[in-house]
C-alpha cells in the first residue's frame, strides 16, 4: 500500500506526470487505493493518515498544488460523511457543545441539528474525545468510496462543464485573445464555436511555444485563428473583445498562478478595459497564499529555451532565468469559470471554505 | 488603542442601582468593567464581555428576555460612559446575540445562567491566545523589511515581536497625534532590541518608498469589509495604496462589527462638534505665530505655544474608517481574510 504511494511521489519527483488534470486524477487513484486497504478504528485515525501521505505528496512536488487540493478535498468529504452519519437520529455521538467560540466561526446553531434530549449536566460534558469512541468508522468506508467516486466524476467532466456556459460567453463575431497551452481554454472555445462565428488571436508564448499547439488544435476545429508573437499583444489589445486564459493554480486571495506572459496579457487588457476571463476546474482552488513568489514564479524552466548553451562565450557572463508561471493579482481578473459556474475572484474566499476545511489548509 | 473610561463626573454607584432595576443588590458595571481593565492584556470588547458575565451573575433575571434587558442596558451604561466605544459595542453585541441563541435544555433558568457564565469566561480565557495566533498568520507575510505602523496595538507589537525573533526587521511608527501611542511603540520596541523609530504623522507619504509591508491594529473590523481605527490610520492606507504596498489588518474575532459606514461621517463617534468651525470672536487670543518662520530663526525649534489647545483638540476626531479597497488582508484567529470574507462571519453570527 505505501509503495503506490512511494510510486506517485518519485513520479511527482521527477516531473513524469504533466498537466494539473492528469496529476489530480493519479492522486486521487492512489488515494482510493490506500482508504480500500486502510485499516482503523477511529476517523481520527484515517484522517491522521491521510494527512501524512498528503504532506509526504505535497512536499515532494511544491509547485503542483494540485495534489494538495485533491487530498484536502477527501479529507473534507470524509468529514462531510462521518457529521452525516453521527447526526442520524438514534445514533450515540452528539455534536459538539454550542459555545462562543463555535459562535463566531460557524454561525448560528443549525435549527436542523438534531442535539439528543439528554440531560442537561450531559450535554455540556461531551466534547470532541467522542471521536475516539466510534464504531461507525469501518462502516463509512463504502460512503467515502462513492464520495471518491464524485470526485472522480467531477475531473473527468471538468472539461464538458467548464464549456456548458461557453456559448454565453462568447458572441459572434467577437474577437478572443488567449495565451498559452490550456486543454480547458480550447475546449472552451472549440464549444462555442459549435454555435458562434469568432476569431481567436493565440500568443505563441515564447519560449515554450504553448502557443504554437493552440493555434494548430483551435484551426483543426474551424475556429478563424491568428497566431501572433508575444509583442504584439499590447498592440492588437484595442482589437480584442475578451481575453481568456488557463489557470495553473487558484490561490486564496483569488490571485491565480498562469502561464509566464499571462501577467503581459492581463495588464494590456486592464489598460484597454478588456474584460478578463479564466477557464479553471474547481479542483485548482488552493487555499494557499502566493508568499514567497511576489514577483518571481513559482516554477522555473530550462534557461537553454532562453540562451541556448551553443552561444558558448555568454554563458557565463549572463544569469539567465526562464519563468514558467506569473503570479496574476485579483484585481487584474475580472471572472473565473469554473466547473461549479461562474465567480468573481473576490468570491473564492467563499469557494474553498465550502470546499476544504480550515483544518486541512496546512498538511 | 482607544481610551479607557472616563472618570465619571458624579458618583457612579446610586445613579447605577436606580437605573437597573433587575439587579439586586445593585451591580456596578462600570466599577467591574474598570477592574477588569486593570488587566493589561485584556482588550475592551472581553473585558465588555466578562463586565456582562458578571451581570448575568448578580441578575435576578428569570427569563431570556428579561435577561437580555438587563445586558442590554448595562451595555448602554458602558457605552454612555467611554468615549470611544465602537470595540465594546462589537464585544458586546457579539455576546448579547449569543445569549439570545444559546439553545437551552436545561431545567432551570439559574442553570441555563450558569451555563451562560461559563462559556463566557471560556470565551475570554480563549481570547488570551488570539493575539498569538494572529502573529502566527502573520508572520508568513513579513519577510526581513520595513514595517510600518501606527499608534500602539498590543495585537500588532505580538505580530513584530513574533517576527523579530527568526527574521530581521526594522519598524516606522507613526506619532500618532494627539495621543502620542506611536512614541510608546517605539519605546517598547527598542527595549526588546527592534530597529525602531517614530515619524511624524505628516511624514508617511515621504516614508512610504522606504516601507514594504503597512501593518495595524484595529478597534473593529466592519461588515463592509473596512477597518475603523485610530485617526490617520485612512490617511496611511491611501498612501500605502498610491505606493503599491500591502496594508494588512489584524483584527481578532470579537472585533467584527454589524456596521455598515458609508462614510467617515456615518462613524457612531462622529459628532456635530467634530470639525466644526469655533464661534467667533474667540474667547482666548489666537496663538502668537511661530517664530521658527522668520528667516533669522531658521533651525529653531518652534515656541511651546504652537500647539493645540484642548478645545481645537476636541473637535478633532479619534478614530477613522478606511475603505475595504485599501486593505490588502485581514488577519484574525479565524483566519487570513480578504475584506470580503470578514462579512461572512458578521451575516453567519447576526443573520444566520
Amino acid at each position: 500500500m505505501d509503495s503506490q504511494v512511494d510510486n506517485l511521489i518519485w513520479k511527482l519527483r521527477r516531473r513524469q506526470i504533466v498537466g494539473s488534470r492528469l496529476t489530480a486524477i493519479e492522486t486521487l487513484l492512489v488515494l482510493r487505493q490506500y482508504i480500500t486497504k486502510a485499516k482503523f478504528t477511529t476517523i481520527d485515525q484515517l484522517i491522521q493518515k491521510i494527512k501524512g501521505i498528503g504532506a509526504r505528496l505535497v512536499a515532494a512536488q511544491p509547485t503542483e498544488p494540485v495534489v494538495g487540493n485533491i487530498v484536502r478535498k477527501v479529507l473534507h468529504h470524509i468529514r462531510e460523511e462521518y457529521k452525516t452519519a453521527a447526526n442520524k437520529p438514534g445514533s450515540s455521538i452528539q455534536s459538539s457543545a454550542f459555545s462562543l467560540r463555535n459562535f463566531v466561526v460557524s454561525g448560528q446553531p443549525r435549527h436542523q441539528a438534531t442535539l439528543q434530549k439528554t440531560e442537561a449536566r450531559d450535554h455540556l460534558t461531551r466534547s470532541r474525545s467522542d471521536w475516539h469512541h466510534d464504531n461507525h468508522a469501518e462502516s463509512l468506508k463504502p460512503v467515502i468510496m462513492e464520495a471518491i467516486q464524485d470526485i472522480f466524476d467531477e475531473l473527468e467532466t471538468v472539461y464538458e462543464s467548464v464549456s456548458k456556459s461557453a456559448k454565453d460567453h462568447i458572441h459572434s463575431d467577437e474577437i478572443i485573445l488567449t495565451i498559452g497551452k490550456s486543454r480547458t481554454v480550447e475546449s472552451f472555445l472549440k464549444a462555442a464555436a459549435h454555435t458562434r462565428k469568432f476569431t481567436v488571436i493565440v500568443a505563441e508564448t515564447a519560449p515554450s511555444y504553448g502557443g504554437k499547439s493552440t493555434a494548430k488544435a483551435l484551426a483543426s476545429a474551424g475556429i478563424s485563428t491568428f497566431l501572433v508573437p508575444d509583442s504584439s499583444i499590447y498592440a492588437l489589445m484595442s482589437r480584442v473583445n475578451k481575453v481568456i486564459l488557463g489557470a495553473h493554480a487558484v490561490l486564496a486571495q483569488g490571485g491565480i498562478f498562469a502561464v509566464s506572459g499571462s501577467l503581459m496579457v492581463a495588464t494590456a487588457a486592464r489598460a484597454h478595459s478588456t474584460p478578463v476571463v479564466v477557464c479553471t476546474g474547481q479542483f485548482k482552488l488552493t487555499p494557499l497564499w502566493n508568499l514567497n513568489n511576489e514577483y518571481g514564479s513559482a516554477d522555473i524552466e530550462n534557461p537553454d529555451a532562453v540562451l541556448g548553451f551553443d552561444e558558448g562565450s555568454l554563458v557565463d557572463k549572463v544569469d539567465v532565468v526562464n519563468p514558467y508561471y506569473d503570479y496574476m493579482k485579483p484585481e487584474l481578473i475580472d471572472v473565473l469559470i469554473t466547473n461549479d459556474g461562474d465567480h468573481p475572484p473576490s468570491s473564492v474566499y467563499r469557494l474553498i471554505k465550502e470546499a476544504y476545511d480550515d483544518a486541512d489548509h496546512e498538511l | 488603542m482607544s481610551p479607557r473610561l472616563a472618570p465619571p463626573s458624579v458618583v457612579a454607584a446610586q445613579t447605577i442601582s436606580e437605573s437597573s432595576p433587575i439587579a439586586s443588590p445593585p451591580f456596578d458595571i462600570i466599577a467591574a468593567y474598570r477592574r477588569i481593565l486593570n488587566d493589561d492584556s485584556i482588550s475592551m470588547p472581553v473585558a465588555a464581555i466578562l463586565a456582562l458575565v458578571e451581570l448575568i451573575e448578580f441578575s435576578a433575571a428569570g427569563t431570556t428576555f428579561e435577561l437580555v434587558q438587563a445586558l442590554t442596558d448595562g451595555a448602554e451604561q458602558l457605552k454612555s460612559r467611554t468615549p470611544n466605544s465602537i470595540s465594546l459595542s462589537a464585544g458586546v453585541e457579539l455576546f448579547v446575540a449569543f445569549v439570545t441563541l444559546f439553545p437551552h435544555e436545561s431545567d432551570s433558568f439559574d442553570d441555563l445562567k450558569a451555563e451562560l457564565v461559563s462559556e463566557g469566561r471560556k470565551y475570554a480565557q480563549e481570547a488570551q491566545t488570539y493575539r498569538a495566533k494572529i502573529a502566527e498568520f502573520t508572520f508568513k507575510f513579513i519577510k526581513d523589511n520595513a514595517i510600518l505602523t501606527h499608534s500602539y496595538s498590543r495585537v500588532v507589537m505580538h505580530a513584530l515581536l513574533h517576527a523579530h525573533k527568526h527574521k530581521r526587521i526594522s519598524v516606522y511608527v507613526t506619532e500618532a497625534r494627539p495621543r502620542g501611542l506611536g512614541i510608546k511603540t517605539c519605546e517598547a520596541l527598542t527595549a526588546l532590541g527592534v530597529p525602531c523609530t517614530v515619524v511624524l504623522d505628516s511624514a508617511v507619504a515621504y516614508l512610504m518608498d522606504k516601507v514594504d509591508v503597512v501593518l495595524v491594529g484595529s478597534e473593529a473590523v466592519v461588515e463592509s469589509g473596512g477597518l475603523i481605527n485610530a485617526v490617520g490610520s485612512y490617511q496611511l492606507a491611501i498612501i500605502a495604496k498610491a505606493h503599491h504596498k500591502p496594508f494588512y489588518a489584524l483584527a481578532e474575532s470579537y472585533k467584527f462589527h454589524r456596521l455598515f459606514p458609508l462614510s467617515q461621517y456615518d462613524l457612531p463617534t462622529h459628532t456635530p462638534n467634530i470639525l466644526s468651525f469655533p464661534r467667533a470672536p474667540a474667547s482666548t487670543p489666537p496663538p502668537t505665530p511661530a517664530r521658527g518662520l522668520s528667516s533669522t530663526n531658521l533651525g529653531h525649534p518652534p515656541p511651546a505655544s504652537a500647539s493645540m489647545t484642548s478645545d481645537q483638540l476636541a473637535r478633532n476626531p479619534e478614530v477613522d474608517y478606511t475603505r475595504p479597497d485599501l486593505i490588502t488582508l485581514v488577519f484574525s484567529d479565524v483566519g487570513i481574510l480578504t475584506p470580503s470574507g470578514v462579512s461572512q462571519y458578521l451575516v453567519g453570527m447576526f443573520a444566520g
